[in-house]
């Protein structure tokens, strides 16, 4: 066997689609993240529309940690993510664990901030809404990736 | 072979590194680190005319056959005869409409006198609970500009949102507001409840229904959605002044011209 031939059992193992979808979902979080950010610094009010209440979720005070808005500190997380699952996809199958590991932890906080819209602010927006679906299914992918491979 | 190895080994770095670039150009323009420069070269009209093919958005389709809206009174200053519309539809307890409300007051204040401008307010009170009080506060604006304090009772909501607008007693806090700018507080509760201040508020929802504008604040300068900042609407503004007095010149040669070759 060659050094580019793979054995079944590393194919079995590897993460195989799934850093291919975790980049594209990763991707999603990033720029909406980013276009959060790019509202906050702009100064530019971010609108009031007929569906949600967006700018009552972004002028929270949740809306920051240390001054810093939370969706700057989103862009990081999803450009992380996203680097991870580039390298996995590219046979770096060590970030595939890193990646797991902030998936984890970026699930949990969105649930968190998912409560904090539906039962502390009271009102959802829609760009926190992406962000934490994307998180959530970060996190899915990587444990879909788990069940499938893992044996 | 172990060249084409390399190439895929540095592929990943290739991917993270355009994606990267990208995300830094999109917060450099967004927030107007570079695209401060881009936007007024691309809109410097100093040595050429307006074209109607410039990189400006083009006017909403439906703004010539949108509803009128409310009658054109308090709710505007500026020239009745302006060339140049800014419309802003807001929402008395949007936060965005509160942010913007120091930037429309600066719009105002930089063409105050110019007779080329004007600015109109119009009312969109979203449908939403967390807006439960917008309505009734644009009813109460009307009422208010019923006896003359339309900007100044508006000004009072937008700068003390926060007081009011979680407030139950938030009535009693807009009675407070029309007593502390002079007005007659009982006639400003039954006009509150009158029909003409329904009448008003409905009429501009109908507007941005006609308009399609579905979110607040929303600014138009003749028809267009401009971003609501100072810069934008400033920008818009002057463009769309220099586009009426380039018609109006063009209008003034032409008949010179043909009475010219007479």
């Amino acid at each position: 066997m060659t050094d580019d031939e793979k054995s079944l059992e590393d194919v079995l193992e590897s993460p195989g689609w799934a850093p291919i979808i975790a980049s594209l979902i990763s991707l999603v979080g990033l720029f909406d993240s980013v276009y959060l950010t790019v509202k906050h610094y702009s100064g530019e009010p971010v609108p009031c529309s007929l569906v949600e209440g967006c700018e009552m979720v972004l002028t929270s005070p949740y809306a920051e940690i240390a001054g810093v808005p939370l969706a700057a500190l989103g862009a990081a997380a999803y450009f992380a993510a996203f680097s991870f699952s580039i390298m996995t996809a590219f046979g770096n199958r060590s970030f595939w664990k890193l990646f797991g590991v902030q998936s984890v932890l970026m699930a949990a906080f969105s649930i968190w901030l998912l409560y904090l819209q539906g039962f502390v602010i009271e009102a959802f927006c829609q760009f926190c809404l992406i962000s934490a679906g994307s998180s959530i299914a970060l996190f899915l992918t990587y444990l879909a990736s788990k069940l499938t491979f893992r044996k | 072979m172990k060249q084409q190895k390399k190439k895929s080994n540095l592929m990943p770095f290739v991917i993270i590194g355009v994606v990267l670039i990208a995300v830094i150009g999109v917060v450099a323009v967004g927030t107007g680190l570079i695209g401060a420069g881009l936007w007024f070269a691309s809109k410097d009209t100093s040595t050429k005319p307006v074209s109607s093919t410039s990189n400006v958005p083009t006017q909403k389709p439906n703004y010539a056959n949108a509803p009128a809206g409310a009658p054109i009174g308090v709710n505007m200053t500026g020239s009745t005869t302006a060339t140049v519309t800014v419309e802003e539809f807001a929402d008395f307890q949007c936060g965005g409409c509160a942010a913007a409300h120091p930037i429309m007051n600066e719009v105002k204040a930089a063409y105050a006198g110019n007779k080329n401008f004007r600015f109109i307010f119009r009312h969109l009170p979203l449908a939403i609970p967390a807006h439960d009080k917008s309505f009734s506060a644009a009813l109460a604006t009307e009422a208010a500009g019923f006896q003359g304090k339309f900007w100044q009772f508006q000004d009072l909501l937008f700068r003390n949102q926060s007081s009011w607008t979680s407030n139950p007693n938030y009535l009693q806090i807009w009675e407070e507001y029309a007593s502390s700018i002079g007005m007659d507080v009982a006639r400003f509760r039954s006009d509150m409840d009158g029909s003409v201040a329904k009448q008003r508020v409905d009429a501009d929802i109908m507007r941005a229904r006609g308009l399609a504008v579905t979110s607040t604040p929303t600014v138009l300068v003749n028809g267009t959605v401009v971003p609501a900042t100072t810069a934008a609407v400033r920008t818009a503004v002057d463009a769309a002044i220099q586009q009426a007095a380039s018609s109006s010149a063009a209008n003034a040669v032409a008949p010179a011209a043909n009475s010219a070759t007479k």
